[in-house]
């Protein structure tokens, strides 16, 4: 870890409130029980620790969820939030499939982070952020279950996420009236940014539409060293060291950081020049020691000739989006809502 | 709640299965952090500070020896990680003095012991087949290639199925029985559209079933669990077998009792149904492999009186015993034959005040819940001797599901989607006839929940939330089961199960269920020592 444990310490508490601090540092810790150095990963801990909620049907602030297992074979389920209607308060437990009502109807298609390893669609943390999106959007959003590594690498979780694609842009039940389409947005924090980013390409390449990314820090990175991944190492709750271990887990064995999956727009990767690939909304948090490679995506997707929104948010640091207790959060939270809607 | 889509694969089957869960916010305590609760940890504000501080200090030591932390990781038992005070705290000691020993993992490695495991369930029951039939990838694809392909006209009559059973639910609540009767005729008419062999089809038949048996006997109660108990042994054994819930029950329990009898030369175990003795292979190797020696174990199996003079308790008790001394264990076995729990008195199990005592109730609590809810209620007296008992700990193994509600139509809609979940974890089992015999297992369950009442319907299932309140308003308090617990039923899930099974923790409780369904709870408890209570001994 770069510089002395103390300094590092009282600097990030510094700028983010106390249980935020408290709860992103319990994570670090609980993360840091679960790598082990030999590259294997203690999944029983880590699906004892992560704290999980169930679905739920009945309606909580205007929100109730349900989950579909959309893939046997692998064993994907999402997670399906809508927001309750006033014709229909409580949901009916044989039509939670009814018709979305409305002539545009975002369905937003959401990754949950965790570095690829961590996490799932019903941890706390992503369920609360998923309710969230379904107010301020106004949008039906599927929480995607991916396979994660290092049990399951590359591209599992691409697959996943595309499977996911497919099958929210066949349901009858997702299409908005104005043009019987399913109006898809990818969202995704940290690797789920990344897997948003992956499967966007992987739609235009088909010749179906997305209507917009959103990424949240998302996870993305190289062989090189950034100046940013130099200075803030250890600085704000994350590591290079980690940062690797998680690269190492995810990508393919004897593969490096410049795998496209990492670098997309690096030496292996490919422009996006002449591909209808979405606009976009990318979070860059300020304190995050990978924004150098977030900041790059954001140039190759410029330099390509994509819409691109960057929304950099100086004194945030990683996870600032799962507490509402910051003006980032909020920040953020309004632009993705005025994103969303814009498509109206 | 977990629904299936039925058109992404050739071997689906589309089952809805959900439990309505309540709402998931509770009413927020004072000063607990309301955004950390939200994120699944129960953190005061007012000790924020000092779990910060303790964070830190972690954080400090782990950067200092980070090879002692990993190590860490892999021997320290964590509780209730909800709770994030106490568990930085636990993880502060550890880190501070290295944990003793630990004598108490059951099953340390699932390569190495995997021998344990088998004997044990080998020893128990001679005639069951020891190895399941691997089935090849091709006989595999040619079994998934059977099931039918589920058109999208199934998928509608699967659907219309599903309407009119709750429909036809809500006809026997309101008396309208006429209609009901015609809906029963409808849907068996439906019923040769879908595709019974798997999914929404083959639930929906045996909730047809169970509705028609509760229309045309009335509400007398039907004779649904008219089996012998010899025939319903049988059916619990196939249950077994054919998923990991029982399994599961049994590890979790057996942990949580070889880790209260440490340090005790003289234990008692009381299991509350003693069927073919599944449960106790597993301890009573376990015991025997204690380093410091096994201690004497005494068991008191409590089952139903066999009609036909054969003494089968005493004959499983016969097993028991020797399988106890082939592994040097001194063992005692007592049967109490009752046909009703509660006819059971404490007097009959002879507990002896210097034993430690583990009561196991393994799905036998609920059958108590009688529907009058007068004072001296058939689970308020046993749970009130069990207290007398002062046992080291009881174990407490229940079905996740609110099939005890009053009104019929809530109940109905319920079992409906737990069994329907059930079914469905069932389809990943492939030998038979374990499967065919546990779906009759199962069927009876359904039968009794939908078409007895009174003192006829005893599957009486609570949630564990409500089972919670109800043991610690009569004396108990949960012991929590850990982070080794939990990797014990985690593994046994590798082991033995298909995927789609998970296990989850929930503070100190862990639940076994299908994908993000939990389908049965397991707790452990301890009385809480009563300063008027002749028998204690604190």
């Amino acid at each position: 870890m770069a510089g002395s444990n103390e300094v590092n310490l009282n600097e990030c508490k510094m700028v983010v409130p106390l249980n935020t601090w408290v709860l992103i540092s319990s994570f670090k810790l609980a993360y840091n029980l679960l790598r082990r150095p030999d590259g294997t990963f203690n999944r029983h801990l880590a699906e004892f620790l992560d704290r999980k909620v169930p679905a739920n049907l009945n309606p909580v602030d205007g929100v109730f969820s349900f989950d579909v297992l959309i893939d046997r074979a692998t064993g994907l389920l999402c997670r399906i939030y809508r927001p309750a209607t006033a014709e229909e308060p409580e949901p009916n437990i044989v039509e939670l499939e009814k018709p979305v009502v409305g002539d545009v109807v975002p369905v937003i298609i959401f990754f949950h982070g965790g570095s690829f390893a961590h996490s799932s669609a019903n941890s706390a943390i992503y369920d609360t952020l998923c309710r969230r999106l379904v107010g301020i959007c106004k949008a039906v959003v599927v929480s995607v279950n991916y396979r994660r590594a290092p049990e399951n690498r590359y591209p599992c979780a691409y697959d996943d996420g595309w499977t996911a694609f497919k099958w929210v842009n066949s349901r009858s039940w997702l299409q908005s009236r104005k043009d019987s389409k399913v109006h898809i947005y990818l969202a995704g924090d940290s690797s789920g940014g990344n897997i948003a980013h992956h499967v966007a390409a992987r739609a235009v390449e088909s010749g179906i539409d997305v209507l917009g990314n959103i990424l949240l820090n998302p996870m993305f990175g190289g062989q090189e060293r950034t100046e940013s991944e130099k200075r803030l190492d250890g600085k704000y709750f994350v590591t290079l060291r980690d940062r690797d271990w998680y690269w190492r887990a995810f990508l393919p064995e004897g593969e490096n950081r410049d795998h496209p999956a990492c670098n997309p727009f690096g030496p292996n990767g490919r422009s996006l020049e002449g591909i209808k690939f979405p606009k976009s909304l990318v979070v860059v948090a300020g304190l995050d020691l990978i924004q150098d490679w977030q900041l790059a995506y954001v140039e190759g997707l410029r330099k390509a000739g994509k819409e691109v929104k960057l929304l950099y948010m100086e004194q945030a640091t990683i996870g600032f989006y799962l507490l509402p207790n910051n003006n980032h959060f909020h920040t953020v939270m309004d632009e993705i809502s005025e994103f969303v809607s814009s498509d109206c | 709640m977990l629904r299936y889509d039925s058109t992404s694969s050739s071997a689906g089957s589309s089952s809805g299965s959900l439990s309505s869960s309540s709402s998931s916010s509770k009413p927020p305590q004072q000063d607990i952090d309301g955004l950390l609760a939200g994120a699944g940890y129960k953190v005061r504000s007012s000790e924020l500070r000092q779990v910060a501080q303790r964070l830190e200090r972690l954080e400090t030591a782990m950067g200092n020896s980070p090879a002692d932390f990993s190590q860490l990781a892999s021997d320290a038992i964590l509780y209730n990680p909800s709770d994030l005070a106490c568990w930085v705290d636990s993880l502060l000691t550890e880190f501070a003095e290295p944990p003793p020993t630990c004598s108490s993992d059951f099953i340390v490695d699932p390569v190495n012991n995997q021998t344990v495991v088998n004997s044990a369930w080998t020893a128990a029951e001679p005639h069951t087949p020891q190895v399941h039939q691997n089935i090849t990838y091709d006989e595999q694809q040619s079994l998934d290639n059977q099931l039918t392909v589920v058109t999208a006209m199934e998928e509608d009559s699967g659907i219309r199925l599903v309407h009119m059973l709750m429909t036809c639910a809500e006809c026997v609540q309101s008396g309208d029985l006429s209609l009901a009767t015609s809906l029963i005729d409808d849907m068996q008419g439906l019923l040769t559209h879908v595709n019974t062999v798997c999914g929404i089809g083959k639930v929906a038949g045996h909730f047809i079933d169970a509705l028609s048996r509760r229309i045309f006997q009335g509400m007398g109660g039907g004779s649904v669990n008219g089996g012998s108990a010899f025939e319903n042994e049988i059916l619990y054994h196939h249950f077994y077998e054919a998923c990991p819930y029982l399994k599961f029950a049994h590890f979790t329990a057996n942990q949580a009792i070889l880790e209260a009898f440490d340090g005790h030369d003289c234990v008692h175990v009381v299991d509350f149904n003693l069927m073919h003795g599944l449960q106790w292979p597993a301890l009573i190797q376990a015991l025997a492999l204690r380093p410091g020696g096994p201690p004497l174990l005494r068991l008191t199996g409590i089952g139903p009186p066999s009609p036909d003079g054969r003494d089968s308790l005493r004959e499983i008790g016969l097993r028991l015993a020797e399988l106890a001394r082939s592994v040097n264990v001194r063992f005692a076995f007592r049967g109490v034959a009752a046909s009703r729990l509660e006819d059971v008195k404490p007097w009959m199990l002879q507990v002896n005040p210097k034993e430690a005592v583990a009561v196991n109730s393994i799905m036998q609590l609920h059958r108590l819940l009688g529907c009058e809810q007068t004072r001296n209620s058939p689970i308020d007296t046993v749970l009130s001797w069990i207290r007398g008992l002062n046992p080291k700990i009881m174990t407490v193994v229940e079905q996740e599901a609110n099939h005890n509600q009053p009104g019929f139509l809530d109940r109905f809609t319920e079992a409906l989607y737990y069994y329907s979940t059930m079914f469905d974890s069932l389809e990943a089992c492939r030998i038979q006839p374990e499967k065919a015999l546990a779906e009759i297992y199962i069927q009876r369950e359904i039968g009794n929940v939908v078409s007895c009442e009174g003192s006829a319907r005893v599957e009486r299932h609570e949630p564990l939330a409500k089972w919670r309140r109800r043991l610690s308003g009569a004396g108990f308090r949960a012991l929590r089961l850990g982070s080794n617990a939990f990797k014990q039923a985690s593994m046994l899930l590798t082991l033995f199960s298909a995927e789609g099974y998970s296990v989850e923790e929930n503070e100190g409780c862990l639940s076994l269920g299908w994908h993000s369904s939990p389908l049965i709870a397991a707790s452990a408890w301890q009385a809480v020592p009563a300063w008027d209570n002749h028998m204690s001994s604190s």
